[in-house]
């Protein structure tokens, strides 16, 4: 109950932060919508000269470009801003005040920053999801379509748990600044079915930076290709980071010891 | 003249050498996005034995010279100027009797790049090895035009974003107009695919646009595909957005400065 009330004030502080900047939110969302336009383009581009890619349709790129778009706004909605303030606090010392909050200090360091207009990125994704499974003409089951948002959630919790661990690294390594670029850099990646990709690059991008397991992994799950087994194996997995990157933090919290001593 | 370049030389690039992890980042960026679409076009190739006309080879090696090209043509003045506008450490360089941009900025931009070319040289034989693509086409006096075509490139594709960074003088929307920029580039410079399976209408605006100098044509030049007539037209184009992009950035920049009252002045 806490946890959400701190979250709505959150929310709260940087609905207000992002109100002093409207004609920016504005366009932002005019850049995001062309955005959109240019990636939809560069599908219909490709499904021009072909039916299918890595035996995904039209369709289920549209789809997977929703669920990409999930993704997508998780990196610049809550992982970058909040990393900037961390690596920001670190070199300053201003993690101390962070420190001696009430509360549990993994949760302040990753939601104390969110940019809220991105919001509207998860509607125009769920709208890509709704309308490319409909092209697609693939039939949903609700068995399907709950393992479906169940790895989701657990995609999203791997992505935040490699987060976690990523910027607990500076702690050990002060001057690891570029703590998130890695994520940021392969989650192009996450655009396109991973069946497509060369073995080293499918390998990289599902088990060492898990973009994959985001992205390609839900919508295999809604498409019915996913035997229950791997899906819970998926959830577990997802379990699992989070717990070692919790014990990651704790870790790196005791490595650390202000800036200016 | 040559000496302060020799000296800036000598600071930007031990500046590099202090940035030697974010130099495994940088060679991931510039990588992925490439590999990316080889693999998508080269499956599609694969299965329907051509697109286009374009095998898989064609493909392959299409996405493996845009590799090297892009790295040569692309700069990252934004990032490195734009913040001096609007923090106002600009002050310190202008008063300095040299252009901050076309001497200091530009050194800084060709430094950053040397480094990983050094670093991608072993990676991009290891693609060489993996995807064993047939370069037969390619021969020495379509690499030698293609030398001054991409150092062509650079310079129009430097001018422009450094005319776009000097926007912050007026705005501090400068990084979405660039954003708006970088969409142009996707769309006219042949990144995402050979501009041939592009929609019509895009080819025929992208001919005229100096995007397609940044990538397209050095990919093409090197490749061998392009005829007499279309090598004299590009180097038309070239020369004349040289010029033009000269034109943009001194106006730019001469009533840019006008403007600047540094902050905390």
């Amino acid at each position: 109950m806490r946890t959400l009330k701190l979250l709505s004030a959150f929310l709260k502080v940087n609905v207000q932060m992002s109100l002093a900047y409207r004609a920016d939110t504005v366009v932002n969302i005019l850049l995001n919508i062309m955005w959109l336009g240019w990636e939809l383009l560069s599908l219909s581009i490709i499904f021009n000269n072909t039916e299918t890619i890595g035996g995904w349709g039209f369709g289920e790129l549209i789809a997977l470009l929703g669920v990409f778009r999930l993704v997508h706004t998780l990196m610049i909605a809550l992982i970058w801003p909040n990393t900037e303030k961390f690596n920001q606090s670190i070199r300053d010392g201003s993690m101390d005040y962070t420190l001696l909050q009430p509360i549990n200090s993994m949760f302040l360091v990753t939601f104390s920053r969110i940019t809220v207009w991105r919001v509207w990125d998860l509607v125009l994704a769920t709208v890509l999801i709704v309308v490319g499974i409909n092209i697609a003409g693939d039939i949903v089951t609700p068995l399907s379509l709950l393992t479906f948002l169940l790895l989701t959630v657990s995609g999203a919790v791997v992505i935040y748990s490699l987060w976690i661990v990523l910027i607990a690294l500076t702690f050990w390594f002060t001057k690891f600044d570029n703590n998130v670029t890695i994520l940021q850099a392969l989650l192009d990646a996450g655009r396109y079915p991973v069946t497509v990709y060369p073995v080293w690059l499918r390998i990289l991008v599902t088990f060492i930076v898990p973009i994959a397991v985001a992205t390609t992994v839900p919508l295999q799950a809604l498409r019915g290709d996913l035997v229950v087994s791997r899906a819970l194996m998926f959830i577990g997995i997802s379990i699992a980071s989070f717990l070692i990157a919790s014990r990651v933090w704790k870790a790196g919290l005791k490595q650390y010891s202000g800036a200016s001593s | 003249m040559l000496k302060i370049f020799q000296r800036l030389w000598q600071v930007n690039w031990a500046e590099q050498w202090q940035y030697r992890a974010n130099l495994i980042m940088y060679l991931l960026y510039w990588l992925v996005s490439p590999i990316i679409y080889l693999a998508v076009w080269t499956s599609i190739a694969n299965s329907k034995g051509s697109v286009n006309g374009l095998t898989a080879n064609d493909f392959v090696t299409y996405y493996m010279t845009l590799l090297i090209v892009d790295q040569i043509t692309s700069n990252i003045v934004i990032h490195t100027f734009a913040y001096k506008i609007q923090d106002g450490t600009l002050s310190g360089e202008l008063i300095r009797p040299i252009h901050p941009m076309l001497t200091n900025t530009l050194v800084n931009n060709i430094a950053f790049k040397t480094l990983p070319i050094m670093g991608f040289i072993p990676i991009w034989i290891i693609l060489f090895f993996l995807y064993k693509p047939d370069f037969s086409n390619v021969a020495l006096n379509g690499i030698l035009l293609a030398i001054p075509a991409m150092m062509m490139g650079f310079f129009v594709g430097f001018l422009l974003s450094a005319a776009i960074t000097a926007l912050a003088f007026w705005t501090t929307r400068v990084y979405s107009i660039h954003e708006f920029y970088f969409a142009l580039i996707l769309l006219f410079s042949g990144q995402f695919v050979p501009l041939t399976l592009m929609p019509k209408l895009i080819q025929d605006i992208a001919q005229y646009l100096p995007f397609q100098l940044l990538i397209y044509y050095p990919i093409q030049l090197i490749l061998g595909k392009l005829s007499n007539a279309q090598i004299v037209q590009g180097y038309v184009m070239g020369v004349v957005w040289l010029v033009v992009a000269i034109a943009i950035f001194s106006w730019v920049w001469r009533n840019g400065v006008k403007r600047f009252s540094a902050v905390g002045a």
